[in-house]
C-alpha cells in the first residue's frame, strides 16, 4: 500500500507540473497580453511597457516559465494584478469557502441520493420510482442559477424566511455562525447534483441486485434488509467513491454560478474573474490548486475504494 | 462610484473629482483667475439635511465583481479604479475637485483643499491658497502637503499611473511655498486654466508629510521627499503598505486624513466601512454616521438583496430594467447616472484589408447614416442610453459642445448612405454587399489605396457578457445590411477586446481586427476639460485605430493651451464631421435604485462620491 501511494504522488507531481506548462503556454499564447486590459484604455504607451517589463513579459516564454517555477518553488505563488493581493492569501481565504460549500451541498445530496437511489432500485418500474425519477431530472435540468433566482424569490422575497445572500465573513467560523445565510447556496448545490447521485446509485444497486452473491444470500436466508444496506450497499458506494473523487473538480467549477448569485465569493468565481481579466498569477494558481485537488482526490478516491473493497485492497498489494 | 467599468478601470485623471456643491461661486477669474464658478445645490441641499435626521449608517453597492484595493492616493498601474478614488477622496481631500451635478462643469470648493487658484503671468504662474483643514492628528494642511505629494510623484512618476509625459509633474519649473497656506507653481508653458485646474491640479491630493515622510515602519518622520532618492524610498514604502489590504484598517499611516470621513474597516473581500470623521473640522462634514460599501460577486447578487430591501443604494441591471416599478412600490427610487462621456467604435485605419477603404471620408459617412441612434437607444437601451455624435459629452450642457455636433451631422438616413457609397463607385453584388467597382481617386470613385473588388464587409470585436451590447450589434448588422455594408459581430471578454485593440502597421499580424467596441458602460470619460488629446491626436496612447489628422492634432494642441473654449468647441465641430471613430449612443453608467429615505445623493457625471452630504429623512 505504502509503495502504492507513493508511486501515485510522484504520479501527481509529474501531471501537476505538466499542466502548469500548458496552463502557462495557454495563457501567453493569447493575443495582446494582459497589459492594456489591467491598466485600462488610458494608459500609455510607456506605462504599457513598464508594466510588461515589471512582469516580465519581455522575456522568452522559458525564461518566464522558469522564473515562475522558481518562485513556485520558494511557496511564492506571485500577486493578482487586479486585486492588490498575493495569490496566496487569495487562495488561503478563497478555497476554505468553496470546500466549505461544496462539502456541505456534497453531504446533502449524499444523505439524500444514497436512500433514494436505494429505494428506486428497489421499486423499479414502478410508479414511485417514475415519479422520483422524473422529479429528480427536472432537478437536473434546472440551470444552478434559474433555481437560485427562483428560491430567492420564494424564500427570502415571497416569504422573507431566508437571507438573499451567503454569510459574507471571511473566516470559516464566521460563515458557519450565520448559517442561516448558507442554506439556500447549500440547497440550489445539493439539488444539481442530486440527481446525478442518486441516478448512479440506483444503477449499482440494480446491477448488484443481479449478482451471484445477493442469490446466494437470500438461498441462505439472509434478511432482504441485510442483503440491500449491508451487502448490496457496500459494493454499490466503491464505484460512488470513485466518482466523488474524480468529482472534486467539477464541484470546484460548478461553485460558480452558485457562489455569483449569492454573493459568496469562493475560489470558482476567483478563476473565472481571473480568466476574465487576464490575471494570470491567479489563473496559475488556481489551476494548480485544482490539479492538486484532483491527483489528491483521486488518489483518496483508490485508497477509500480499497478500505472499501478487499478486492481492491488485493490488487493493490 | 460604479465607473470603474469602462475599459477595465477608468483611470483616476478621469475619476478623481466629486460631487457638486455649495451655493458658492468658486470664485475667481481675473488675471487669471480660474475656477470654473460653480453655483451648486450644495446650499440648498444643507438646508434640507438641517431638517433631516443627523447619524444613521448607509449601505451602498459596490459594482458588480470590483473590489476597492488600494488605499494610497498615488495610484500605481491596476490601482486606479474609481471605487478606489472615491473612497480616497471622503479620507484624503482633493486640491481641486470638480463636479457637474449643478447642471454644468462646477469646482466645489468645499470638496477641495484648494480655496483660491490665480493664474497670473500668462498663465504660466498658478498661485494655490488652501483652506482652512487639519489632519486627524491635530496638524495643520499645509503648502508642505502639497509639496510632499508633488515631490513625490515627481520622483516616482514612472510608477504613478496618472503619468502623461510632458504633463503634471513635468509642466511645473518650480514648486514654491510661499507660506503655509499658499504655494506657487511656475510652468514651462502657458495653460488653458480650465484644463490645468480640472485635468490636473484635480489629479493632486495633499498627503500629511508630517505623519507619511516614512522609509520604513521603524524610521521617524523626516523630509526625505526633498530628495530624488529619499521620495523613492519613501513612495516605496508607502506603495508597499498599500500592497497590504488586510492591515488597511489598523496600520496607523491611514488613520491620519483630513477627510469628512475616516476609514473604520477594509476587509480584503471588498467590504469598505467609512465613518464620521470625529475630528475634520471644514465645511463639508458628514451627516450620516457611516456608509458600508458592500461587494457583490454578480449583478444578480446584487439585484437579490436589492430586491430584497438590503440596500440603501444600489443598481438595477439594465435587463431587469422591467423590474423598476416593483422596487419603486418598495420604497426605492429609480435614476440613471449618466457619465461625462462619449461612446464609440474605433475604425482601424491601418487594417490591411479594409484600412483604405476607412480612410475614406465618404464611406465613414455613410456607416455613420446607417446607424440609427436613437432607434437603438430606445430599442435596446430601453432610453437608457443617449445618442452621441461627437468627440465631446453631449450633456450636461457645456461650453465645449459645437453647434456642428449638437445638431448631429449625419442623421440617420440609409437610403442617403446607400447614395452615397454608389456614387462613389461601390456596387452592391449578388452577395447583396457593397463592392467597389471604379477603384481610383477621382470624385466618382472609390478613393485612394481602395482595389477594385474590395468588398465592404466589416468584422466588429465586441466585449461579451452583455445581452444589450449583443442587442445593439444585431441591430448595427440589420442597418449596415440595408445599406449593403456586411457586418459580423465576433465577441469576447473586455480585457481581451483592449488588448486586441493595439495600435500596429498594416504588417503586423495585430492589425486584423478593423473595429472594436468596449462601450457597454461607455468607452470614454473625461476629466472637467474633455481634452482628447490622447484619442484621437496622431501620437495619442488611446488613438487605437490610428486617426492621422493633422488639423485635429492642431485642435488638440490649442484646446490644451488656450483658455478660450472656442477652441474646444473647433475640435468638437471637426471631429464630429470627420467621424474618427463610429458614435453610439452611451448607456448610463448605471441604473441607480436610491432608497427614497436617502436624500442628498447626486450622481455626479464626474463619476465622484459626496458620500458627506448624504442624509437620512425621517419623512
Amino acid at each position: 500500500m505504502g509503495r502504492f501511494v507513493v508511486q501515485r504522488a510522484a504520479q501527481a507531481a509529474v501531471v501537476v507540473v505538466l499542466v502548469t506548462i500548458v496552463t502557462f503556454l495557454l495563457l501567453h499564447a493569447l493575443p495582446g497580453g494582459p497589459a492594456r486590459g489591467i491598466l485600462g484604455l488610458k494608459a500609455t504607451r510607456i506605462q504599457i511597457e513598464q508594466f510588461n517589463k515589471t512582469n516580465g513579459f519581455d522575456e522568452p516564454l522559458p525564461r518566464q516559465y522558469w522564473s515562475y517555477l522558481v518562485r513556485l518553488l520558494h511557496g511564492n505563488l506571485g500577486t493578482s494584478y487586479k486585486l492588490n493581493q498575493s495569490v496566496a492569501s487569495l487562495l488561503v481565504e478563497r478555497v476554505p469557502k468553496t470546500l466549505l460549500l461544496t462539502a456541505m451541498s456534497t453531504a446533502v445530496a449524499l444523505v439524500l441520493a444514497v436512500p433514494l437511489g436505494v429505494w428506486q432500485a428497489l421499486h423499479r418500474h414502478r410508479v414511485g420510482d417514475h415519479v422520483t425519477s422524473s422529479l429528480v431530472l427536472v432537478g437536473y435540468a434546472t440551470p444552478a442559477f434559474f433555481l437560485a433566482l427562483v428560491l430567492v424569490i420564494v424564500f427570502a422575497e415571497k416569504w422573507p424566511l431566508l437571507p438573499p445572500e451567503a454569510p459574507q465573513g471571511t473566516s470559516i467560523s464566521a460563515l458557519l455562525a450565520h448559517f442561516s445565510g448558507l442554506v439556500l447556496p447549500i440547497v440550489t448545490g445539493a439539488v444539481t447534483t442530486l440527481a446525478a447521485f442518486s441516478r448512479y446509485v440506483r444503477s449499482s444497486v440494480l446491477d448488484n441486485l443481479a449478482e451471484d452473491y445477493v442469490r446466494t444470500a437470500r438461498a441462505k436466508g439472509v434478511s432482504e434488509r441485510r442483503i440491500v444496506w449491508i451487502h448490496v450497499l457496500r459494493n454499490s458506494l466503491t464505484s460512488l467513491v470513485a466518482l466523488l473523487g474524480y468529482y472534486l473538480p467539477v464541484l470546484f467549477g460548478g461553485a460558480v454560478v452558485v457562489e455569483s448569485i449569492y454573493n459568496y465569493p469562493g475560489v470558482g468565481l476567483l478563476f473565472w474573474n481571473a480568466a476574465q481579466q487576464s490575471d494570470y498569477p491567479v489563473l496559475l494558481g488556481v489551476v494548480l490548486v485544482i490539479s492538486v485537488a484532483t491527483v489528491v482526490g483521486s488518489l483518496a478516491a483508490d485508497l477509500a475504494q480499497a478500505a472499501i473493497d478487499p478486492r481492491v485492497r488485493g490488487a493493490l498489494r | 462610484m460604479r465607473k470603474t467599468a469602462p475599459a477595465g478601470g477608468v483611470p483616476r485623471r478621469a475619476e478623481q473629482r466629486r460631487r457638486p456643491s455649495t451655493a458658492q461661486l468658486a470664485a475667481a477669474l481675473g488675471t487669471g483667475a480660474l475656477l470654473l464658478g460653480g453655483l451648486s445645490a450644495g446650499a440648498a441641499t444643507a438646508a434640507r439635511a438641517a431638517h433631516a435626521s443627523r447619524g444613521g449608517t448607509v449601505t451602498f453597492a459596490e459594482p458588480p465583481n470590483a473590489t476597492p484595493n488600494a488605499i494610497f492616493p498615488i495610484a500605481t498601474a491596476g490601482n486606479t479604479a474609481a471605487y478606489n478614488s472615491a473612497i480616497q477622496a471622503e479620507l484624503y481631500v482633493p486640491l481641486t475637485f470638480y463636479d457637474a451635478t449643478s447642471g454644468k462643469l462646477a469646482f466645489d470648493q468645499r470638496a477641495s483643499v484648494a480655496k483660491t487658484i490665480v493664474y497670473s503671468n500668462g498663465d504660466k504662474t498658478v498661485t494655490v491658497t488652501l483652506a482652512k483643514l487639519k489632519w486627524s492628528d491635530g496638524s495643520p494642511v499645509t503648502s508642505r502637503d502639497v509639496q510632499f505629494f508633488f515631490n513625490l510623484v515627481k520622483a516616482n512618476k514612472d510608477k504613478w499611473a496618472n503619468y502623461v509625459a510632458g504633463q503634471f509633474p513635468d509642466n511645473v519649473a518650480t514648486f514654491t511655498i510661499v507660506n503655509p497656506s499658499t504655494f506657487r507653481l511656475t510652468l514651462t508653458t502657458a495653460v488653458n486654466p480650465l484644463w490645468f485646474s480640472g485635468n490636473e491640479l484635480s489629479l493632486v491630493t495633499p498627503l500629511p508629510q508630517q505623519a507619511w515622510d516614512l522609509e520604513s515602519a521603524n524610521g521617524k518622520v523626516g523630509n526625505y521627499d526633498v530628495t530624488t532618492a529619499g521620495a523613492k524610498a519613501v513612495f516605496n514604502y508607502l506603495n508597499g503598505q498599500d500592497n497590504h489590504l488586510a492591515t488597511f484598517g489598523t496600520n496607523k499611516l491611514w488613520k491620519v486624513t483630513d477627510g469628512p470621513f475616516a476609514l473604520g474597516s477594509w476587509t480584503t473581500g471588498g467590504a469598505v466601512t467609512l465613518e464620521k470623521s470625529s475630528t475634520y473640522d471644514g465645511p463639508d462634514a458628514a451627516h450620516i454616521s457611516s456608509v458600508q460599501l458592500l461587494p457583490f460577486t454578480s449583478a444578480d447578487a446584487e439585484f437579490n438583496v436589492l430586491r430584497s430591501g438590503g440596500l440603501d443604494y444600489g443598481y438595477v441591471p439594465t435587463s431587469d430594467l422591467s423590474q423598476s416599478k416593483y422596487l419603486e412600490s418598495r420604497g426605492y427610487t429609480i435614476k440613471p447616472w449618466n457619465g461625462w462621456a462619449i461612446n464609440y467604435s474605433p475604425y482601424n485605419f491601418n487594417n490591411p484589408v479594409l484600412g483604405p477603404t476607412l480612410k475614406q471620408l465618404y464611406v465613414r459617412q455613410a456607416l455613420q447614416m446607417a446607424i440609427n441612434q436613437p432607434a437603438i437607444s430606445r430599442a435596446v437601451w430601453q432610453d437608457e442610453a443617449a445618442p452621441v455624435y461627437g468627440p465631446v459629452p453631449q450633456s450636461p450642457p457645456s461650453p465645449y459642445l459645437s453647434a456642428t455636433q449638437k445638431k448631429n451631422p449625419y442623421p440617420f438616413d440609409p437610403s442617403k448612405a446607400k447614395k452615397l457609397l454608389e456614387s462613389h463607385g461601390w456596387k452592391i453584388g449578388a452577395n447583396g454587399i457593397m463592392t467597389c467597382k471604379s477603384a481610383g481617386s477621382g470624385a466618382s470613385q472609390c478613393g485612394a489605396g481602395v482595389k477594385a473588388g474590395t468588398v465592404l464587409a466589416l468584422h466588429m470585436l465586441s466585449e461579451s457578457g452583455s445581452t444589450q451590447t449583443t442587442n445593439q450589434m444585431e441591430v448595427m448588422q440589420s442597418e449596415l445590411a440595408s445599406i449593403g455594408v456586411g457586418f459580423q459581430a465576433s465577441y469576447a471578454p473586455l480585457n481581451t477586446v483592449l488588448s486586441e485593440t493595439a495600435q500596429c502597421k498594416p504588417s503586423q499580424a495585430s492589425c486584423s481586427w478593423q473595429m472594436s467596441f468596449f462601450g457597454t458602460q461607455g468607452s470614454w470619460y473625461f476629466s472637467p476639460s474633455p481634452n482628447g488629446d490622447p484619442l484621437f491626436a496622431s501620437t495619442g496612447s488611446a488613438n487605437f485605430g490610428s486617426y492621422d489628422s493633422p488639423t485635429a492634432d492642431k485642435l488638440a494642441v490649442a484646446a490644451t493651451t488656450s483658455s478660450n473654449p472656442a477652441a474646444l468647441r473647433a475640435w468638437s465641430a471637426y471631429l464630429a464631421l470627420q467621424l474618427p471613430a463610429m458614435w453610439l449612443p452611451l448607456p448610463a453608467y448605471q441604473v441607480s435604485a436610491i432608497k427614497d429615505n436617502l436624500k442628498g445623493v447626486s450622481q455626479d457625471p464626474l463619476a465622484g462620491q459626496t458620500i458627506q452630504r448624504w442624509y437620512l429623512s425621517n419623512g
